[in-house]
């Protein structure tokens, strides 16, 4: 039971640090589920974060497999509830209050400023997924097919990726 | 506050996303459904809710999803957007990690992970060239995106430092100038 309440807590305050993106937090997380509560191995951390990029929904999703692995079902469900639940409010709460204010001429201003902003956060976003996803001349090809797909609206996002995916299994990318 | 969307819509929608949203990048899911497809909202109404969920600590996909629940639809917007993201995965995932630990298989995807991680790469460009186009009015504000990219990409500053580094030009360029009707 301690052990369900320190893993709890573990992904609770993990979830806190997740800020910017979730890739930046996947050492720390590994640091704590591995190697100090060791409640999965390296190879099973590894594998369970595969998992929830083959699987639909949040990438830190791989807290229902460290959670399943430790605790079973009830373990699943808290550090999912952890993972997710309060920062979700949290957000809930700044969003909501930002809708009663966001007519007010400073607040205006503050949205406009931030336009720029998330447009640099998503090119170096672009960035980042490049320099893994972008290895070779073929995923290269790859990516930019994809592009003109998307682009010109003939597949759905979910069906590209899906192709993308057949592709470079059966390539052996 | 009146939601511009049915909650029904959002739980329709989003539970799509949900069961759907596969690989790295998944933010480009909710670009096509609600600003592409549906046209629920605004191009810079979604880099603004875009650019908290990356601000406030949390996974930013969910974040994301209450963002754009709260702005649609308020209060149950947000709650029941997040819920049908976020449910689906985690059972699909449960029932994975289940088989998984029982059967002991290993996830030998990483060929097919290449694939599908080269086509995300296409997807975010285009995503983020379409916001761009519509969000970046002037050279000054192509600057400060320009920044942020360099800052959090090439050289991997922090984005919560990043943005505060940032942050203060961008308010000042685009401060409340007298006759500007804002």
């Amino acid at each position: 039971m301690l052990d369900l309440a320190r893993m709890t807590w573990t992904f609770l305050w993990l979830s806190l640090i997740c800020v910017g993106g979730g890739l930046g937090v996947v050492p720390e997380l590994e640091r704590q589920v591995v190697n100090r509560f060791q409640w999965v191995t390296a190879r099973e951390f590894v594998d369970g974060y595969t998992l929830s990029q083959l699987t639909p929904g949040p990438n830190m999703m791989v807290a229902v497999f460290v959670g399943y692995r430790a605790h079973g079902l009830l373990g699943a469900l808290l550090a999912c509830t952890a993972m997710f639940l309060p920062v979700s409010i949290l957000t809930a709460v700044v969003a909501r209050h930002w809708e009663t204010i966001r007519d007010r001429p400073w607040a205006r201003t503050c949205e406009h400023a931030l336009a720029p902003i998330g447009v640099g956060l998503m090119a170096a976003g672009v960035y980042t997924l490049a320099r893994s996803g972008v290895r070779d001349w073929a995923t290269g090809a790859l990516a930019i097919l994809a592009a003109l797909i998307l682009y010109g609206r003939w597949l759905p996002p979910v069906a590209l990726v899906l192709a993308a995916g057949l592709v470079g299994w059966l390539a052996g990318l | 506050m009146t939601g511009r969307v049915r909650l029904s819509q959002i739980v329709k929608v989003f539970g799509w996303i949900g069961l759907t949203s596969l690989g790295a990048g998944r933010t480009v899911y909710f670009h096509e459904a609600l600003v592409v497809k549906r046209v629920w909202i605004k191009t810079h109404e979604f880099i603004q809710d875009l650019t908290l969920s990356q601000l406030l600590p949390g996974p930013n996909f969910s974040n994301l999803a209450v963002a754009l629940g709260v702005r649609l639809a308020g209060w149950r917007g947000g709650a029941s957007g997040a819920a049908v993201l976020i449910v689906p995965g985690a059972l699909i995932l449960l029932a994975v990690s289940m088989l998984y630990f029982r059967i002991g298989f290993t996830p030998n995807a990483t060929a097919a992970m290449h694939g599908a991680g080269a086509a995300v790469v296409g997807l975010v460009l285009v995503t983020t060239a379409r916001i761009m186009r519509v969000s970046i009015r002037r050279g000054s504000e192509l600057l400060v995106a320009a920044a942020i990219f360099t800052l959090v990409g090439p050289l991997h500053v922090h984005t919560v430092a990043a943005v505060l580094l940032v942050a203060p030009v961008s308010l000042w360029i685009h401060r409340p100038r007298r006759g500007s009707g804002s």
